[in-house]
C-alpha cells in the first residue's frame, strides 16, 4: 500500500497529469475572466484547491476541477518526492539537481507568494501623511468606540467575516452586529427617487432614506465593486450576555461618505465600511508630485513622488523620490509610483509586501546555473569524444 | 502551507487603537499608529523621550502631544495665519545639520544648498545647552495655504547623542513677529540632565508611556487576559462560580459620575439612578491620599462593587462583578484592593 503510494507520487505520469490539469486550468480561467473580471476568475480558479460549480437554485457546490493552490501543492510534492526517489549524486548529474533545486524554489516560492503577499495602495495629496495604505479589493467595517477623548479603538470585521456570518460577536463590542442584508455590488438611489416599490434596508442614519438595488459583480480591470450591507445592532446586556432590544438597523456602504454615529453602553460608536487598511509603524507624506508630458502631448513623459520617511522607532526621517523603475523598499514593503488622479495633484503608491519577493531571481539563477553546468558538461564530453575520433 | 491558506488574516476581527491627533507632516507619523494594544502598556515608545523645560510665551496654545512631539503649540494671528511650534528629539540618524536644512528647504519648494553655503545660512545661538543652530528660510509650497505656511525658523541642537529639534513653520509674517519669542524658547530649554529652573512645559502626556501605578494583589486572585479596554483583569472563583475584578483607565475626566453609575446599574438590568440619590449611593474609600469614590449595586442575579479616582488628567475605574454570592465574598478583599492603590 505504502509502496504504491510511494510510486504515485513519484510517478512521471503524475507530472504529466499536474501539467496538463494546469494548461487546462490556465484556459479555462482565461476565458471566465470575461464575464469574471480577473480578480475573481483568478481567486475561483488559481487561488483555490478546487474551482467549485454551484447548481443552479441548489444551496450547495461541487468540486469540478482541481484549482490551483491544489495543483501547485501536488506538482511540488511530486517533484521534491521523486527527485528524493531517484536521487544518486554525482558530479555528472549536478546540473540536473541544480535545475530541479530551481524549479522548487520557483513553485514553492510562487505558492508562498499567493498566500503571503498583500497588494495595497497609498493615495497622497500634497503634504498629505498617512501611516496606513488601503487594499484596493478588500473591505472591512470599521467599528470605532469613540469615546476616549484622545484615542480610537477600532475593531475592523473583514469583508469575509460580513458575508459569512450572520450575527458577529467580539470581545471588544457590547453589542452584536446582525447582518441583515449583503450585497457584494450594489446601486444606491433616494428613496425619492427609486420609485414608489422601493423600500429602504435600513431605518437609522441616511440609509432610511436610500434604496439599496443589488448589480452584478464588477469586471473591469479598473472597475470596483460597491460593497453595501444592512447591520442590526444588538446590545448585549452584560450581567446575562442576553440580547437587549436591538437599537436599529444601519446601512453601511462604499458610496456613503461619513462614518454613521450611535451610542451604546454608554459609549459613542462609529460605523463606517471602507476599504481595508494595513497600517505601519512609520509614515509617509507627500511633499511633491511631479507629472511631466511629452511635448504638446497628453502622454505621460516621466511621474514622481517625492515623500518625506519617517520611523519613529528607528529614528528614521528622510526624503526619497519614487519614480518608475525606482521603488521605494523600505520594513519589508516596496513602495511603486503606480498612478496618479487627474489633477496632478494626487499620487497613487502601490505599496506590496511580498516576504518572499526574491525566490524567482533565486530559482532563476539556480536553474541557469543548472542548465550551464549541464549543457557545459555535455559539451566538453562531446568535443572530447569529437577530438578522440579526429586523432 | 495548504493549513496556512486557510488560515488567512485578511479573514480575522482585529482590533486597535488610534490617536485622534492628526498626523504630523513634517514630524512624526506615530501620533495615530496602531497599537494594536491589549493595554496601555503596549503604546509603542518611539524613542527615549528627553524631558524639556523652557519658557513658553502666554500666546502659545499647548497642542496634544505624540510620542515624538514633547512640545507641540500653535499660535494665531490675525486675517486666520497659524504657525505651527514643535520640538523633538530624533537618534542620530536623523542627520546632520545639512540634511535637515535641505529637508526644510524642499517642505517649501526651495533648491538645497551645498555644504559650502550652509555657515551663511546656518546661525550660532550661544544657550546654556550649547551653541544651537538656527535657520530661518522662507518659501511657498505649490499649492500651498500661505496662512499657514510660507517660513520655517529650525533650531538643532545635539542633546546627549540625540538631535534636538525645534521648528515654527506657519504664516511668513506671524513667524517673523514671533521669531524673537521662538529663540527666547529655544534658548532656555534645558536638555536630560540639565537642572529644572524654569517652568515646566504644561501639557499632559497624551501617550508617552503606561501610567504609573501600584497596588497589591490580594491572595485568592488570578491574573486574568487583558483586553484592547483593560488595563488589568483577575479573577476569583469560589464554588465554580467566578467574579471579574477590572482596571480601566481612560485620559480625561471618563465622564460624569452618573453617567458611568448609570451605565454599571443598565449593565446588571436596574433602573438609571435619580441624580438626588446618586450622592447619597457613593461612599468615599481613602487610599493614602488618593480618594476613590465608590459604589455597590446589585441585579437580580448580577452584582457590581466599582470604584473610581481621577489622577493626572487620567480616571482610573476599578470594577468587581459578578454573581451576587461571589461578590459578597470579594467585596472586602476589593476594598483592600483600592486602599492598596499608589500613584
Amino acid at each position: 500500500m505504502l509502496r504504491k503510494f510511494v510510486d504515485l507520487i513519484t510517478s512521471l505520469k503524475l507530472t504529466i497529469i499536474c501539467l496538463a490539469a494546469a494548461m487546462a486550468l490556465i484556459f479555462a480561467g482565461t476565458i471566465a475572466q470575461v464575464h469574471l473580471g480577473i480578480h475573481e476568475a483568478q481567486q475561483r480558479y488559481f487561488q483555490s484547491l478546487f474551482v467549485w460549480w454551484p447548481p443552479e437554485g441548489r444551496g450547495f457546490k461541487i468540486p469540478i476541477f482541481p484549482g490551483g493552490h491544489l495543483i501547485g501543492a501536488v506538482l511540488l510534492i511530486n517533484l521534491i518526492a521523486a527527485h528524493a526517489k531517484r536521487f544518486h549524486w554525482a558530479w555528472r548529474k549536478l546540473g540536473i539537481h541544480l535545475t530541479h533545486a530551481g524549479l522548487i524554489i520557483m513553485l514553492a516560492g510562487g505558492l508562498f507568494t499567493d498566500l503571503f503577499a498583500v497588494e495595497s495602495h497609498m493615495r497622497l495629496s500634497g503634504g498629505d501623511t498617512r501611516n496606513y495604505s488601503e487594499d484596493s479589493r478588500l473591505m472591512e467595517l470599521a467599528v470605532i468606540d469613540t469615546t476616549d477623548p484622545e484615542l480610537d479603538q477600532v475593531t475592523a470585521i473583514p469583508e469575509a467575516v460580513l458575508r459569512r456570518s450572520r450575527t458577529i460577536e467580539h470581545g471588544s463590542l457590547p453589542f452584536q452586529i446582525i447582518v441583515r442584508n449583503f450585497f457584494q455590488n450594489s446601486r444606491l438611489h433616494m428613496l425619492s427617487e427609486a420609485g414608489s416599490a422601493a423600500r429602504p434596508i435600513a431605518n437609522q442614519g441616511p440609509g432610511a432614506q436610500i434604496a439599496v438595488e443589488a448589480a452584478p459583480r464588477a469586471t473591469g480591470v479598473d472597475d470596483r465593486d460597491i460593497m453595501s450591507v444592512a447591520i442590526e445592532i444588538v446590545p448585549i446586556e452584560f450581567a446575562s450576555g442576553t440580547a437587549l432590544p436591538p437599537l436599529g438597523t444601519w446601512l453601511v456602504s462604499d458610496a456613503l461618505g461619513a462614518p454613521q454615529t450611535f451610542s451604546c453602553a454608554g459609549r459613542s460608536w462609529q460605523i463606517a465600511l471602507r476599504p481595508a487598511r494595513y497600517y505601519k509603524p512609520y509614515s509617509v507624506t507627500l511633499q511633491k508630485f511631479t507629472h511631466e508630458r511629452y511635448a504638446g502631448t497628453e502622454i505621460p513623459k516621466d511621474f514622481s513622488s517625492r515623500v518625506t520617511l519617517i520611523d519613529p522607532e528607528r529614528s528614521v526621517n528622510r526624503d526619497i523620490l519614487i519614480y518608475m523603475n525606482h521603488p521605494l523598499r523600505y520594513r519589508g514593503e516596496t513602495f511603486y509610483q503606480a498612478g496618479f488622479e487627474k489633477d496632478d495633484q494626487t499620487t497613487i503608491l502601490q505599496v506590496v509586501h511580498n516576504p518572499t519577493f526574491i525566490a524567482p531571481y533565486i530559482a532563476c539563477i539556480v536553474v541557469a546555473a543548472g542548465l550551464l553546468v549541464q549543457f557545459g558538461y555535455h559539451l566538453v564530453g562531446f568535443s572530447k569524444r569529437r577530438r578522440t575520433a579526429l586523432a | 502551507m495548504l493549513l496556512f491558506a486557510c488560515d488567512r488574516s485578511d479573514q480575522q476581527i482585529k482590533v486597535y487603537r488610534v490617536s485622534k491627533a492628526p498626523l504630523d507632516a513634517t514630524l512624526s507619523a506615530d501620533a495615530t499608529m496602531p497599537t494594536n494594544a491589549s493595554s496601555p502598556s503596549s503604546l509603542p515608545l518611539a524613542a527615549p523621550l528627553t524631558p524639556i523645560t523652557a519658557i513658553i510665551p502666554p500666546n502659545w496654545e499647548p497642542q496634544p502631544l505624540s510620542q515624538m512631539r514633547q512640545a507641540s503649540f500653535l499660535v494665531h494671528g490675525e486675517n486666520g495665519a497659524v504657525a505651527d511650534i514643535s520640538f523633538v528629539t530624533l537618534g542620530p540618524s536623523a542627520g546632520n545639520i545639512l540634511d535637515n536644512v535641505n529637508r526644510w528647504l524642499a517642505q517649501l519648494a526651495q533648491p538645497p544648498i551645498a555644504a559650502d553655503k550652509l555657515a551663511g545660512t546656518v546661525q550660532q545661538l550661544p544657550t546654556a545647552r550649547g551653541d544651537i543652530a538656527i535657520v530661518d528660510i522662507t518659501g511657498q509650497p505649490e499649492n500651498g495655504d500661505s496662512s499657514k505656511d510660507g517660513r520655517i525658523i529650525g533650531a538643532i541642537a545635539s542633546d546627549e547623542g540625540r538631535i534636538a529639534f525645534f521648528k515654527m513653520r506657519g504664516n511668513s509674517a506671524l513667524v517673523g513677529a514671533q521669531k524673537e519669542n521662538f529663540l527666547k524658547w529655544v534658548s532656555s530649554s534645558r536638555g536630560a540632565n540639565s537642572p529644572v529652573s524654569t517652568t515646566d512645559l504644561a501639557t499632559p502626556p497624551a501617550n508617552s508611556d503606561k501610567p504609573q501605578i501600584k497596588w497589591e494583589v490580594p491572595p485568592g486572585w488570578s491574573p486574568a487576559a487583558t483586553s484592547a479596554m483593560r488595563y488589568a483583569s483577575f479573577t476569583s472563583e469560589t464554588n465554580g462560580e467566578k467574579a471579574d475584578i477590572s482596571v480601566v483607565t481612560f485620559a480625561g475626566d471618563g465622564g460624569s459620575d452618573a453617567d458611568n453609575v448609570n451605565r454599571w446599574r443598565q449593565q446588571i438590568g436596574l433602573p438609571p439612578a435619580e441624580a438626588s440619590a446618586l450622592n447619597s449611593m457613593m461612599v468615599p474609600v481613602r487610599a493614602g491620599e488618593i480618594s476613590f469614590s465608590t459604589v455597590d449595586m446589585a441585579g437580580a442575579t448580577a452584582r457590581v462593587v466599582a470604584g473610581w479616582t481621577r489622577h493626572d488628567g487620567r480616571v482610573w475605574f476599578f470594577k468587581l462583578t459578578g454573581p451576587k454570592t461571589v461578590v459578597e465574598q470579594e467585596k472586602p478583599k476589593f476594598v483592600k484592593f483600592l486602599q492598596s492603590v499608589r500613584f
